[in-house]
């Protein structure tokens, strides 16, 4: 199972609603991956596989963590889907 | 989300002449019925000047908000639908017509009231109430009935 934190700058608005859509598509896809939710503080300690988060703060984000997944548009479900299944490759889960 | 929205938060067919204009715009009624404070809106724009338009999520849509601390009151969500479409340098998502302000002190409740609006957000009958309403009232009807059938709006 990979832990992912899906954090966003507040950790109060689009991070919840990206881990709210995140979980529906693990669920659907049975993807092995659990979620966390937090803001940009969380990152901090964090010693999981992977990072959800919003396009524009992957760029930031890319050296501080393993893995950085970027979405653009939180309502897609396919983007995340596509976003989680290219980790899941690099990882040989799929 | 039905709880934290009420016909006074939400405003149809709104002027911005620019992307802080329309963030001010969505935050009205939220100052008004003392939902928020003044530094809570202007906390909004400084992070969006400082970290880029991250506020906005899907094509068209944007949700203003901003660490709670910056001056929330209490909970509630705001609804703002612009006449003019306005840029907010999000490329993928630009232009912006819908903003939902989220006021979120913490707790279940918003997060709950997240998830319901994260349905409502990908539901195409929804823009097409707020395109079409000619009064908040008739959004608040469609809540009320998307709560009925749905459950748990």
């Amino acid at each position: 199972m990979y832990k992912a934190l899906v954090c966003c700058r507040a950790g109060m608005g689009s991070s919840l609603l990206l881990k709210i859509k995140t979980d529906q598509v693990i669920k659907e896809n049975n993807f092995p991956i659990e979620t966390e939710h937090g803001n940009l503080d969380s990152l901090i300690g964090f010693n999981g596989d992977l990072i959800v988060t919003m396009a524009d703060l992957t760029d930031e984000l890319k050296d501080k963590v393993s893995y950085a997944v970027g979405i653009m548009n939180i309502m897609n479900k396919n983007e995340i889907k596509e976003g989680l299944e290219k980790f899941l490759k690099e990882r040989g889960n799929l | 989300m039905i709880n934290l929205v009420n016909e006074k938060l939400i405003l149809l067919n709104q002027d911005a002449k620019d992307w802080k204009d329309a963030i001010k715009k969505a935050c009205e009624p939220l100052l008004n019925e003392g939902k928020i404070k003044e530094t809570y809106v202007d906390g909004i724009i400084e992070n969006v000047i400082k970290s880029g338009p991250y506020i906005v999520i899907a094509p068209h849509v944007a949700i203003p908000h901003t660490h709670p601390d910056k001056g929330v009151i209490e909970n509630a969500i705001g609804i703002c639908v612009l006449k003019n479409p306005i840029k907010f340098g999000n490329e993928a998502n630009d232009p912006v017509k819908y903003l939902f302000t989220l006021a979120a002190i913490s707790g279940n409740k918003h997060i709950e009231s997240l998830s319901s609006l994260a349905l409502l957000l990908e539901d195409e009958k929804f823009y097409k109430v707020l395109d079409n309403s000619k009064d908040s009232k008739d959004v608040m009807l469609f809540l009320q009935e998307y709560e009925r059938n749905k459950g748990n709006v």
